[in-house]
């Protein structure tokens, strides 16, 4: 039994009429030890759906319209308060995009680390405990920082303590939605380079989603690419990497400069993401895909397993 | 949102009004202002009484209303009960109620001599007092729509020229910065660190205490604009800081614009739709002062009406107990500020791109 | 913390300065002059009128008088009151300390209900309760104090539960001083009320929006995400944080507060600084004036410094930038 398994989660914004279906029909798995990565531009639906997990998008305005999310093989979404706080940190914890944001401002940062400690592991909601936890995530003299706010540290330091934050309650799997996005390059390879270390010694899964091809070889065992609110591929990293099916893919991968391959010149994808709820017909992709057929604006294609293990929502991938 | 995008995109000014129309609060303000207007602008007309005639065997009269008989609108005679202080209509001796009849004599526009007026009974003995008199006898019904001709105009009057004179001021502020910059802030500064009534009062002062309408109405307008200006060029200053920097002031400035010109022609306009907001919601601070200071006594004096001064007449509590149509005019007062801030209100959130 | 509270105390000092320089001015431009005024009020003996001369020198010009003026303030003399026939100093003190209190209990009732009313309405967005408190709000927003304080005279003077307007019993001087209390504070409750409630509305709305704002942050989503019940959530993660911008309008509306507490003073009788300035002005009284808009000053600024100290309490971004 996998640690994560989403069957079909349908979620939409609003009712009636006016409901816009934000996430379609998503199915993936993490397995225990497992890092997957969600891909994909702004607005695709891939943060509502990690957000899910824990149940964390508000409703309303959104509503869960269908689909299971196996967490240990418990339904997130059929569980009542209790059970969902307790997952909450307990089993899946988060870290953000924005750590300035995502931290409280007017508390210490040992104490909201103390916070997760005091919820999930009372016995060592301690000074020493949450001094082991910077200690971990890298944080140079951390016996001299917990008593420092968030506003007193630089926003690599901040993603560092969400990380602590986030490893306090000792959950299985750790969501990160793009946690690097809002830092300076140099920080960003230290945080990704940190995960990757915490990953390999907890032995943790990782959900982290990112709208960057490049960071994802560094990292993932399988990569999920999203399109407008769909999976469009689903493959291990190193296969997708090398050879990419779905033309969306494709694109992205030539909008991405990559160091070692010589290209002609980066390639921007043509035409702009559709707007929540005002997809194309047949397949979402289907305006701006360079390889498109007549008949792929009627015809809204299936995910279908084309080599073991690679899954492609495109007939035409050969 | 589920309507076919249409094929023009919307300008700004569009976009603006689709924003307000659908707020119907802000268009219910706007529309219960603009009968307000109009009746102060023909209050001659619409009132049945000049605002001094008064009827002294009418005083604390209770509110006349006319009456329905099944084929016309009817005013009963009213009579003092004998020796007794208390006013009964008399059962059966009614008049009916007449439009455009003749009556007390008025200027239309303060310029058309005019004995029109839009209803009445035209029979000095079938008085119609929609609201009740005061302790003269006065109809304070009349006497609030002529009030309404000082307290609207005061509020529109007053935050055109502070507001004139806080955005050229803060423009200058923002756009040369420096010395001049200080100066005008520290001064702006210190005006809104006293609490406005004390300063109201402070600068009453130095007027002549007892001084005609006409003269109260333009040092009303004079006060309340030197303290509101304030407030309008600290914000105006603020954007001046930033729009000079953009790149539409650089090329004017680059084409050899005068400052002048610069400011009133590109940095100015920009601050507009802010302007015309806060405008709309300050309006009742000014109307207010003139509330204020002619309640105090020290504003617009008798026998010309204010919604000031006819409030002082609800001073005495037992009045106020006995009368309290004498609050009449306190009740404009809360229709006119609750209807400038639902449209104020309307306009910020139309104008607010975000929301 | 010890360097901001210096910084706002030293900031206070230029503000008073100009502001008394400037009212100073204003009052040397009240037609026909001060000390003909003085001269000429058959009520006032010579002998007072020199003895007023010798201390602020009244026939020089209006700086050299603000010289002694300030001379004489900073020693905490603020001369003597013709009207009154007794110490100035000793009738500010008097009317400053009940507008104080005026003030001061109607922003503590006003908050009191306020905030637990806009947390209550924020945290059900969009019920009817919520619905009913923005409709009431904005009412209240828009009746004026003047209306708000006849209307609460009317219902004194109607029910006889509350004393129609001042600040004492007439029997006052026979009481005992536990019967003092209970007169004093009998009499204070209907302008607090009134003066609260004009308060109330804004603070009631700007808390609402402030919690709504806090509630959809990036934070309040982790502390969720860590596992923290709903009511840890609102009230410690998002209401702290939505204390602090109403810490800082608190600064702001106290101007607003002063003058509600300047129209409630003079319709409902309360003898304070507000009802002062108008006596004043009315006894052709100058220097009074220029007193009792001074002290309001005073007591504006100093209300904002309190806002300023307990808003660094609060929030550790001011307090450490330092």
């Amino acid at each position: 039994m996998p640690l994560l398994d989403i069957r079909n989660l349908q979620l939409e914004f609003g009712t009636g009429k006016d409901a816009l279906r934000a996430v379609d029909g998503v199915s993936f798995t993490i397995a225990e030890g497992e890092t997957l990565c969600l891909v994909g531009e702004s607005g695709c639906g891939k943060s509502v759906s990690a957000l899910s997990i824990a149940r964390l998008v508000p409703t309303p305005p959104a509503r869960y319209v269908g689909g299971e999310i196996l967490l240990n093989g418990r339904d997130v979404l059929k569980m009542d308060q209790r059970e969902l706080r307790s997952i909450r940190g307990g089993v899946v914890s988060y870290i953000f995009q924005e750590p300035s944001a995502s931290l409280n401002p007017v508390f210490r940062v040992g104490n909201q680390i103390k916070e997760s400690l005091k919820l999930h592991r009372p016995q060592f909601a301690t000074d020493e405990e949450v001094i082991r936890l910077l200690k971990l995530v890298g944080i140079p003299a951390p016996e001299s920082r917990i008593r420092d706010y968030p506003h007193q540290m630089s926003g690599g330091m901040q993603q560092r303590i969400m990380i602590a934050m986030a490893l306090a309650s000792e959950p299985k799997l750790l969501v990160a939605d793009e946690p690097t996005t809002a830092l300076d390059v140099t920080i960003q390879a230290q945080i990704l380079e940190l995960l990757r270390e915490l990953k390999q010694r907890l032995r943790m899964s990782i959900l982290l989603i990112t709208h960057n091809l490049g960071i994802v070889g560094d990292i993932a065992d399988r990569v999920a690419v999203m399109y407008a609110g769909q999976i469009v591929e689903l493959s291990p990293a190193r296969a997708l990497l090398q050879r990419p099916l779905h033309p969306y893919t494709q694109a992205l991968m030539n909008s991405v400069p990559q160091l070692g391959h010589e290209l002609d010149r980066l390639q921007a994808i043509p035409g702009n993401v559709p707007n929540l709820g005002q997809f194309p017909s047949g397949c979402r992709f289907h305006p701006r895909c360079p390889k498109a057929q007549s008949d792929c604006s009627q015809k809204a294609p299936e995910l279908v397993e084309v080599e073991p293990g690679r899954w492609v929502r495109c007939p035409y991938w050969k | 949102m589920s309507e076919p995008a249409p094929n023009l995109p919307l300008s700004p000014r569009q976009l603006f009004w689709r924003r307000l129309r659908a707020r119907r609060a802000a268009m219910a303000g706007g529309v219960i202002l603009a009968v307000l207007y109009l009746t102060s602008i023909l209050a001659g007309f619409v009132a049945p009484y000049h605002y001094e005639t008064d009827d002294r065997d009418r005083f604390f009269h209770p509110p006349i209303l006319p009456k329905f008989d099944g084929l016309r609108f009817v005013v009963p005679r009213w009579e003092q009960q004998a020796g007794q202080f208390k006013y009964a209509p008399v059962p059966g001796d009614v008049k009916p109620l007449h439009f455009f009849v003749k009556g007390d004599k008025y200027l239309l526009f303060a310029l058309i001599p005019c004995q029109t007026h839009l209803f009445g009974t035209g029979e000095k003995n079938y008085p119609i007092n929609l609201f009740g008199t005061d302790q003269f006898g006065r109809d304070v019904f009349s006497r609030i729509l002529y009030g309404s001709q000082i307290s609207l105009s005061i509020g529109l009057i007053g935050i055109t020229l502070s507001f004139t004179f806080g955005m050229l001021n803060g423009g200058i502020s923002g756009y040369f910065g420096g010395r001049i910059d200080t100066v005008i802030m520290r001064v702006c500064e210190l005006i809104m660190s006293i609490p406005s009534l004390y300063l109201i009062i402070a600068l009453r002062n130095t007027f002549p205490p007892n001084i005609s309408s006409t003269e109260a109405y333009a040092m009303i307008i004079v006060i309340l604009s030197f303290i509101g200006w304030a407030s309008m060029a600290r914000v105006v200053r603020g954007m001046a800081l930033s729009l000079r920097e953009r790149q539409f002031v650089l090329a004017a400035r680059a084409m050899g614009a005068t400052p002048w010109r610069i400011i009133t022609r590109h940095i100015l306009p920009s601050t507009f739709s802010y302007v015309i907001v806060a405008a709309t919601l300050s309006v009742p601070y000014y109307i207010l002062g003139e509330v204020v200071l002619s309640y105090l006594a020290v504003g617009i004096q008798e026998p010309q009406a204010s919604w000031g001064n006819m409030l002082t007449a609800a001073q005495n509590s037992e009045h106020l107990r006995s009368y309290p149509w004498l609050l009449a005019p306190g009740a404009a007062i809360f229709v006119t500020v609750l209807a400038f801030n639902f449209l104020g209100d309307g306009l910020r959130d139309a104008a607010d791109a975000k929301s | 913390m010890g360097t901001f509270i210096l910084k706002r105390l030293l900031h206070m000092i230029p503000i008073l300065l100009g502001v008394s320089l400037l009212t100073f001015l204003l009052m040397s431009l009240t037609p026909g002059g001060y000390l003909q005024s003085l001269k000429q009020n058959p009520q006032i003996s010579p002998e007072t009128v020199e003895k007023l001369l010798a201390k602020f020198h009244l026939d020089k010009p209006w700086y050299v008088q603000y010289c002694y003026w300030l001379k004489n303030v900073a020693v905490g003399d603020f001369g003597y009151s013709v009207q009154y026939k007794i110490s100035a100093t000793d009738l500010i003190t008097a009317r400053l300390w009940n507008t104080f209190l005026l003030s001061f209990f109607a922003t503590v009732v006003a908050w009191f209900v306020a905030v637990p009313l806009g947390i209550w309405a924020a945290v059900n967005k969009d019920s009817l309760v919520d619905r009913a408190c923005s409709l009431i709000a904005f009412a209240g927003l828009s009746i004026p104090e003047i209306l708000l304080a006849l209307l609460a005279l009317m219902f004194a003077a109607a029910t006889g539960w509350f004393p129609i307007g001042g600040a004492q019993g007439s029997l006052y001087d026979l009481m005992t001083p536990t019967e003092r209390f209970w007169n004093r504070a009998h009499h204070l409750v209907l302008p607090v009320l009134v003066l609260a409630a004009s308060e109330l509305a804004g603070i009631m709305r700007q808390m609402r929006s402030n919690l709504l704002d806090t509630l959809r942050a990036e934070y309040v989503t982790a502390a969720r995400a860590k596992g923290l019940p709903e009511g840890w959530v609102i009230y410690k993660h998002a209401l702290r944080n939505a204390i602090n911008p109403l810490l800082t309008i608190f600064g702001y509306s106290l101007a607003h507060l002063l003058s509600g507490a300047f129209i409630v003073e003079n319709i409902m009788a309360w003898p304070g600084l507000g009802r002062l300035t108008i006596e004043a002005y009315s006894a052709k009284d100058s220097m009074l004036v220029v007193d009792s808009v001074v002290m309001a000053t005073a007591l504006l600024i100093v209300g904002n410094f309190v806002a300023d100290l307990m808003l660094a309490w609060s929030d550790p971004r001011i307090r450490l930038k330092e």
